[in-house]
C-alpha cells in the first residue's frame, strides 16, 4: 500500500465532501510528514480504501443489493427462504435512501429494476412508494415516515445469520451493511431454519412502533361478558324452569333430549329451522337456549364502565322471546340467508344497514340522502312493487298511502355528502347515518325525523356504530380519530387518536368496554372506551381494513380487508389465529352467528361465505400448516347473482340477512 | 422513469398558456406533480371503498379532491364511463370525444324517461345452507348463458323471469353421413350384405349415441307409412333390435317413441301387402324384441310391462279384432314369460278354443287362408300354455337324476323314461279328486298308444337339455325337502327312495301349486294330445 496513494484517496474523500479547509491542512501536513511518516496500519488503509470506493455515488446501492439479491438466490436451498425474507426491507430502505440523497433518477431506476421481486408480497406498499420522488415527500407521506422510523423484525437461524454477516463483510458491502444494522432487527433462533410457508410473523414490520404495540399488547383486557346481561338473565329463568319441570316426571326430560339433537342431526337432512321455530312447546327450545348460555357463561363476567341505558321491560321481554327461539348453529346446521336486493340504485348505493329483527333495511346513498324500507309493509304489496314501471307510478293509488308519497320508502333528507354508514339502534327506533359532510345524525322511524346532527369530525366519517345496548355510538373518519359519543350530547365523549391513517371501521365490543377500530395503516386497534387508550393493536393484515366482527363471547374479533383476507384474532394474547382465505375481493361485511359459532363473511364478489369458528379458533398451527385446514373452515359459498354484498346481520334467531345493490354491467 | 415528466410539464404549461416555462421549474415540478396525483388517488380509492364500489368513478376523484380542499374538477359528473379516442396519426396520444351539439337540439328534444326509484326486494338466498333454485339466485350450475339476457330482463320490467335457451344439438359431418347410409340401406337393400354389416355396426359402435333421437324418430315415421312393406318392416325391427343391443348406447329416454312402432308390428292387422310375406316371422321376432325390452328397462319403467301386457291381453281378447293381431297378442304374452300366460292367458283359454275351434275345421271354415291362420293361431296358443305347464311342471323335482342316461336314441328306452314320467303325474294327480283322475288315466292311455316315435324323439332331447339346466335347481329343493320330511329314509332300494322322494317332494310341492294339476288337466281337454309334447318346436305344430 503506497502511502501517496492513500493519501490521495484522503484528498479525494475530503474534496468530495467539500471540507477545503481540511484539504489544505491535511495537504500541508501531509508533506511536512511525508518524511518521518509511520507506517500506517494495513488494517485502516484497507478501510479507508473501501470507504472511497463506496463512495462513488448512489451506484452502490444498485450494485450492493443487486449482489446481495444474486448471493441469495444462489445460497443453500434450506436457508434461502429465510435469507430471501432480508431483501424487502434491504430494498426499500436502499431505494429511501436514495431518495433521501436527491439522487431521484438513480432511485426510480434502481426500484423499477427491482420491485418485480417484491410485487407479490407486498404489491400495495409498491404502489405507495412509488409515487416518492422526493426528500419532502419521505416526510411527509406517513407510510414512508413509519417504514423510516422503525425496524423490520426478521426471524432468522443462526447459521443463516451468519451466512448473511460473512457474506457481506467478505464482499466489503459496507452500504447493506449499514442499512441492516439500522433497519432489521434479527431475531437469531437456533437449530433449523423455520418451515419454507409464509409465516406471517416472520416479517414484522417494528420499531419504535412494534415495540409500543408489543407494550400495549401487555395490558390487562376484561373481555368477558357484562354482569347481568339478557342471556344470564334467561339462563336463570331457564334454570328455575328446568327446576320446575323436574317434580313433573323425567318423561319429558327423555323427550326434550331428543329434540336437542334433531337440530344437529336435521342439518344435513334439512330439518328445517323453521320446525324449530314453530316447535313453541318451550321445553325444547328452553333446553336449547339453555345449553348454548352454559357455554356463553363460561367466560368471565365484567361490570360495565359505562352507566348502562335501562332497557323498557315490553323491549327487554321480546328480546328474551327472541332468545328463548333462537335456532342453535354449528357446522351442520347452518342459517337461512334472507337477501334484500337494491334495485335501481344507479350505482348511487354506498352503505346498507339491517336492524336487528331484519324489518327495516336502510341504503345510504351517494346523494346524500338516506332510504328506509320497512320489510313488514313491503311484504304487503310485493306484487304492486313488482310490477311497478314508469307507467304505472301514477295508477297505484295504494301505494301513496305509505311513506307519504308514492314511494315505498321512507327518505330521510339532511346531509349535504355521501352517505358512507348507517347503524340502527338494537330496539329499531333510531337510526345514525354519517357522510361526507363529517356529520353524523340521529334519525328516529318512528317520527320519521331528524333529532340530532353531531358535529365533531372535521373530514368525512367513515363508520359509525351504535353500542350493542344502544344509547352510546362510536364514530370513525378520515381525520385518523375514532370517537365515542352519547345521544344526548353533541359533543364526543372520547376522542381515539393513534391510528397512522384513515380509521375506516368500528366496532363494539359485546360487553360495551372497548371498541376495535381498523384502519387504512393495516392495523387494528382496540380501545378502552372508559380511559380512551389503546389497548392493543392488531398487526397482521396487508391492505386496509374495511370490516369488523366481534364474537359474542368477546373473545374474539374477526377483520376482514380489502384484498378478501379475513383475519381471526384473540383479544387477550392480541395474535392472529388464523386467515381465513377465500373471497377474492373486498371483504364488506362480517358477522357472528348470535352463539357464535358461525363467522359470516360479505364480499365484493358476490358471496356470502360461512365459516366454521370452533374450528378456526381451535385449530392447531401444525393443522393449518398442512393446508387443508383452510377449506375446513369453510362451510359453505353462497353465489349472489351479480349483487355485492354490503351488509350482513344476524337476528336475534339467528336468520342471516344480507343486502346489497344488484350490478347491472358485469 | 416517472409517469409524469418533464417533457409533460411542458406540455401542460403549454396548453394554459405559459410559454416561458424554463427547464429547472419544469424539472423539479414534475416529481410534485406525480406525488400530488398519487396522493389524490390514493384518496379517492378510500372513497371508492366505502362507497362500496369496486371500479373508481369521476365522482370518487371529486371527493378525494374536495378532502384535500382543492377544487373539484367541473364537468366530468360520471354519466358512465369516458371514452377515450385515440388521435389520428400517433399511436399512444388520447383524446376524450366531445361533440359539438346544437342548443336547439337539445331543447326541443323530448324530455328523457325519468330514471327508475329505487326498490328493495327480498328472496330467500338460502335455506339451512341450501339454495333454492330460484330466479333470484345465482344459477347453481357454472351454465350461465343467458346471465345477461336475465340482467336485461330484469333491468327492463323488474319481473325476474327465467329464460331456458333452446338446446342446439350439433351433428358431426361423419354422424350424418353415418346416418343417411344406414337410413338409406334400410329403406332400399334391407337384404344386402351391407345391411347386416350396418347392423352390426349399430349394435357396438361407441359413438352413436347423438344419433339415438333421429333413429327413433326415423323408425316411428317409417312404421307408421310403411304398414303394408313387409321387407322394410322387418329391417326395421332389426335396427330396433341392433340399437337395442348396443351397450353404449343410452335408451331409456327414447324407449317411449320406440315402443309403440315395436308393437304396432306386433299386433298390426297387415303386415305386408302380399300373401307370400311371412308376416308371422315378423311378429315371432317382435314379441322376442318386445320381451327383451321389458326385461331389461322394467325395474326402470315399472309401468312398462303392465302397459304392454294391457294392450296384449285386450287385442286378444277382442273377438273383432283379426286372428293375426290375436297371433301377435299371444306370441307377445308367451315372450313375456310362462308366469304372464299362466295370469293372463291360460284362464281365457277355454271360451276362446271354443271360439277358435269352427274357424279351424275344413267343414266349417272354407276359406283356406282364414283357416291357416285359425291354425296357427291354435299353434301360438299350444305353444303359450305347454311352455306355462311346462315351466310349472319342471320345478317337480319328478324327473329322475338318472334321466340323462336315458336320452338314448332307442324308442324302446323313451317309451321307458315316459311312462315313468307319467306314474309321476298319476302320482301327483292321485291327489285330485277321483272323476279328474279318470280323465288323465284315459289321456295316459292315449299317450302311450298314439305318440310317433319322432315325437317321442324331440321330447326326449328337449327333456336332455332341460334337464340340465334344473337339475341344480331341483336337487337343492330336494335337499331341502329331505329335511323338512324326517330323514327316516332307507337307501338300500334306489328306486323306491327316489319314488317315495318324489312323492314326498310332490306333496310339498302340491301345497304351492294347487292349480298345475288343475291346468294341466284342463288343458289336456282343450288340446288333447298336441299339449302332451309342452315343448316349444314349431315345427311339431306345422304337422298338424
Amino acid at each position: 500500500m503506497e502511502e501517496d496513494e492513500i493519501a490521495g484517496y484522503v484528498t479525494a474523500y475530503l474534496k468530495k465532501k467539500g471540507f477545503t479547509q481540511t484539504e489544505k491542512i491535511f495537504q500541508e501536513e501531509f508533506q511536512t510528514n511525508k518524511t518521518n511518516s509511520s507506517p500506517l496500519e494495513p488494517d485502516i488503509a484497507k478501510h479507508i480504501l473501501s470507504f472511497s470506493q463506496l463512495e462513488s455515488g448512489p451506484a452502490r446501492f444498485h450494485d450492493g443489493y443487486s449482489r446481495l439479491r444474486s448471493w441469495t438466490h444462489c445460497s443453500l436451498d434450506l436457508y434461502k427462504h429465510e435469507l430471501l425474507r432480508v431483501l424487502y426491507p434491504v430494498f426499500i430502505h436502499c431505494f429511501m435512501d436514495l431518495v433521501a440523497k436527491g439522487h431521484v433518477q438513480e432511485a426510480r431506476h434502481f426500484f423499477n429494476t427491482f420491485r418485480e421481486d417484491h410485487e407479490m408480497m407486498h404489491l400495495r406498499d409498491l404502489q405507495k412508494l412509488e409515487g416518492v420522488l422526493s426528500p419532502t415527500h419521505l416526510e411527509e407521506m406517513e407510510f414512508a415516515h413509519s417504514l423510516r422510523q422503525s425496524k423490520f423484525n426478521i426471524k432468522i437461524c443462526e447459521y443463516s445469520y451468519e451466512l448473511l454477516l460473512q457474506h457481506l463483510h467478505s464482499t466489503q458491502s459496507t452500504t447493506i451493511l449499514g442499512i441492516i444494522n439500522e433497519h432489521i432487527n434479527f431475531q437469531v433462533t437456533p437449530g433449523q431454519p423455520s418451515s419454507i410457508v409464509d409465516d406471517p410473523e416472520a416479517v414484522t414490520l417494528s420499531g419504535s412502533s412494534q415495540d409500543a404495540a408489543n407494550q400495549i399488547n401487555q395490558k390487562e383486557i376484561h373481555w368477558g361478558l357484562l354482569e347481568d346481561s339478557l342471556e344470564e338473565r334467561l339462563e336463570k329463568a331457564s334454570s328455575l324452569l328446568s327446576d320446575s319441570e323436574k317434580g313433573e316426571g323425567e318423561a319429558k326430560e327423555g323427550e326434550t333430549e331428543e329434540n336437542k339433537k334433531r337440530p344437529v342431526e336435521g342439518g344435513k337432512q334439512g330439518a328445517s329451522i323453521k320446525k324449530v321455530k314453530k316447535d313453541k312447546g318451550g321445553s325444547a327450545t328452553g333446553k336449547n337456549t339453555k345449553a348454548e348460555v352454559n357455554t356463553v357463561s363460561a367466560a368471565p363476567r365484567v361490570k360495565p364502565e359505562l352507566p348502562m341505558p335501562i332497557i323498557p321491560t315490553e323491549v327487554e321481554q321480546s328480546i328474551l322471546e327472541d332468545l328463548r327461539n333462537r335456532v342453535q348453529l354449528s357446522s351442520v346446521a347452518l342459517p337461512s340467508v334472507s337477501f334484500y336486493t337494491f334495485l335501481n340504485t344507479h350505482n348511487g348505493l354506498s352503505c346498507s344497514s339491517i336492524s336487528h329483527d331484519g324489518s327495516l333495511v336502510a341504503g345510504g346513498f351517494s346523494d346524500s340522502s338516506l332510504k328506509v324500507w320497512d320489510m313488514a309493509k313491503l311484504g304487503e304489496q310485493t306484487a304492486s312493487s313488482l310490477s311497478q314501471d314508469e307507467n304505472d307510478t301514477s295508477q297505484n293509488p295504494q301505494m301513496g298511502q305509505s311513506g307519504g308519497g308514492k314511494r315505498q320508502y321512507t327518505l330521510f333528507q339532511g346531509h349535504s355528502g355521501p352517505v358512507y354508514a348507517a347503524s340502527f339502534s338494537p330496539v329499531g327506533e333510531f337510526i345514525l347515518s354519517s357522510s361526507a359532510d363529517s356529520t353524523i345524525r340521529l334519525w328516529s322511524t318512528t317520527y320519521n325525523a331528524n333529532l340530532v346532527c353531531y358535529k365533531g369530525h372535521n373530514y368525512p366519517v367513515w363508520d359509525v356504530q351504535f353500542s350493542p345496548v344502544g344509547h352510546y355510538f362510536a364514530s370513525s373518519s378520515h381525520d385518523r380519530t375514532a370517537r365515542i359519543w352519547s345521544m344526548e350530547r353533541i359533543q364526543p365523549l372520547r376522542i381515539m387518536a393513534g391510528h397512522l391513517s384513515d380509521v375506516d371501521c368500528v366496532q363494539w365490543h359485546a360487553n360495551c368496554n372497548y371498541i376495535a377500530t381498523g384502519s387504512s395503516d393495516k392495523t387494528v386497534r382496540l380501545w378502552d372506551v372508559q380511559s380512551g387508550e389503546c389497548v392493543r393493536v392488531f398487526v397482521g393484515h396487508r391492505s386496509m381494513i374495511l370490516s369488523l366482527a366481534m364474537s359474542p363471547d368477546g373473545r374474539y374479533m374477526a377483520s376482514g380487508d380489502e384484498d378478501g383476507t379475513i383475519m381471526m384474532w384473540d383479544l387477550s394474547s392480541g395474535r392472529c389465529l388464523t386467515p381465513l382465505i377465500g373471497h377474492t375481493s373486498c371483504v364488506w361485511s362480517l358477522a357472528f352467528s348470535c352463539e357464535g359459532s358461525v363467522l359470516a363473511s360479505g364480499s365484493a364478489d358476490c358471496s356470502v361465505k360461512l365459516w366454521d369458528v370452533n374450528t378456526s379458533t381451535k385449530v392447531s398451527r401444525a393443522e393449518e400448516k398442512s393446508g387443508n385446514a383452510s377449506r375446513l373452515r369453510s362451510l359453505k359459498t353462497l353465489p349472489t347473482k351479480s349483487t355485492p354484498v354490503y351488509a350482513l346481520r344476524f337476528s336475534r334467531r339467528n336468520l342471516l340477512f344480507a343486502a346489497g345493490a344488484l350490478a347491472k354491467n358485469g | 422513469m416517472s409517469i409524469v415528466g418533464k417533457e409533460r410539464i411542458e406540455v401542460i404549461a403549454q396548453s394554459i398558456g405559459i410559454t416561458n416555462l424554463s427547464p429547472d421549474v419544469a424539472l423539479s415540478l414534475a416529481p410534485d406533480v406525480e406525488y400530488r396525483l398519487r396522493d389524490i388517488m390514493q384518496e379517492s380509492i378510500k372513497c371508492m371503498r366505502h362507497s362500496r364500489r369496486t371500479t373508481l368513478t369521476a365522482d370518487d376523484v371529486d371527493s378525494a379532491l374536495s378532502l384535500r380542499n382543492v377544487e373539484p374538477i367541473y364537468g366530468f359528473a360520471s354519466g358512465g364511463p369516458l371514452r377515450f379516442k385515440r388521435a389520428l396519426g400517433h399511436r399512444d396520444l388520447f383524446y376524450i370525444e366531445d361533440k359539438d351539439l346544437d342548443l336547439k337540439d337539445v331543447i326541443e328534444a323530448p324530455l328523457p324517461k325519468a330514471p327508475l326509484d329505487t326498490a328493495v326486494t327480498c328472496h330467500w338466498l338460502a335455506i339451512e345452507g341450501v339454495q333454492p333454485a330460484i330466479p333470484e339466485n345465482a344459477p347453481v350450475d357454472v351454465i350461465s348463458v343467458p346471465a345477461e339476457a336475465k340482467k336485461n330482463e330484469q333491468k327492463d320490467d323488474n319481473l325476474p323471469v327465467d329464460i331456458k335457451l333452446p338446446v342446439k344439438h350439433v351433428l358431426s359431418r361423419e354422424l350424418q353421413l353415418y346416418f343417411d347410409k344406414v337410413t338409406e340401406l334400410t329403406l332400399t337393400q334391407s337384404e344386402s350384405v351391407l345391411f347386416k354389416e350396418a347392423l352390426v355396426s349399430l349394435a357396438t359402435d361407441s359413438g352413436l349415441h347423438p344419433l339415438v333421437p333421429y333413429f327413433t324418430c326415423f323408425i316411428a315415421d317409417e312404421v307408421s307409412h310403411g304398414l303394408s312393406n313387409f321387407s322394410l318392416l322387418f329391417a326395421l325391427m332389426r335396427v330396433v333390435k341392433s340399437i337395442l343391443q348396443n351397450p353404449h348406447i343410452h335408451i331409456e329416454p327414447y324407449l317411449h317413441q320406440l315402443m309403440p312402432s315395436v308393437v304396432t308390428c306386433l299386433v298390426a292387422k297387415r303386415l305386408g301387402s302380399r300373401l307370400a310375406d311371412n308376416h308371422w316371422e315378423l311378429r315371432d321376432f317382435t314379441a322376442n324384441l318386445v320381451a327383451s325390452i321389458c326385461k331389461r328397462f322394467g325395474h326402470v319403467y315399472s309401468n312398462l310391462q303392465s302397459r304392454l301386457t294391457k294392450t296384449l291381453v285386450n287385442a286378444f281378447l277382442d273377438p273383432k279384432k283379426a286372428l293375426t293381431q290375436h297371433y301377435g297378442a299371444i306370441q307377445g304374452l308367451a315372450a313375456l314369460g310362462p308366469n304372464v300366460v299362466r295370469l293372463l292367458l291360460l284362464p281365457n283359454l277355454e271360451p276362446y278354443i271354443r271360439l277358435l275351434e269352427p274357424e279351424m275345421l275344413l267343414e266349417k271354415q272354407r276359406n283356406e287362408v282364414k283357416r291357416h291362420e285359425a291354425w296357427r293361431v291354435y299353434g301360438s296358443l299350444l305353444r303359450a300354455a305347454g311352455q306355462c305347464i311346462y315351466d310349472r311342471l319342471k320345478i317337480f323335482p319328478t324327473f329322475p337324476s338318472s334321466l340323462p342316461h336315458a336320452v338314448l336314441k332307442t324308442n324302446a328306452r323313451v317309451l321307458m323314461s315316459s311312462p315313468y314320467k307319467r306314474k309321476a303325474s298319476l302320482e301327483q294327480l292321485e291327489e285330485q279328486p277321483p272323476l279328474k283322475k279318470t280323465n288323465t288315466d284315459g289321456e295316459v292311455g292315449v299317450v302311450l298308444t298314439n305318440s310317433s316315435p319322432s315325437h317321442k324323439q324331440g321330447e326326449a332331447g328337449t327333456q336332455a337339455s332341460s334337464v340340465d339346466s334344473i337339475i341344480g335347481s331341483s336337487s337343492a329343493s330336494e335337499q331341502m325337502k329331505n329335511d323338512t320330511i324326517s330323514n327316516a329314509v332307507v337307501r338300500s332300494n334306489k328306486v323306491d327312495t327316489r319314488s317315495w322322494k318324489t312323492s314326498a317332494a310332490l306333496a310339498q310341492v302340491w301345497k304351492d301349486e294347487l292349480n298345475s294339476g288343475r291346468i294341466l288337466v284342463s288343458l289336456f281337454e282343450l288340446f288333447g294330445e298336441d299339449i302332451l309334447p309342452f315343448i316349444q318346436a314349431p315345427e311339431l305344430y306345422m304337422f298338424l
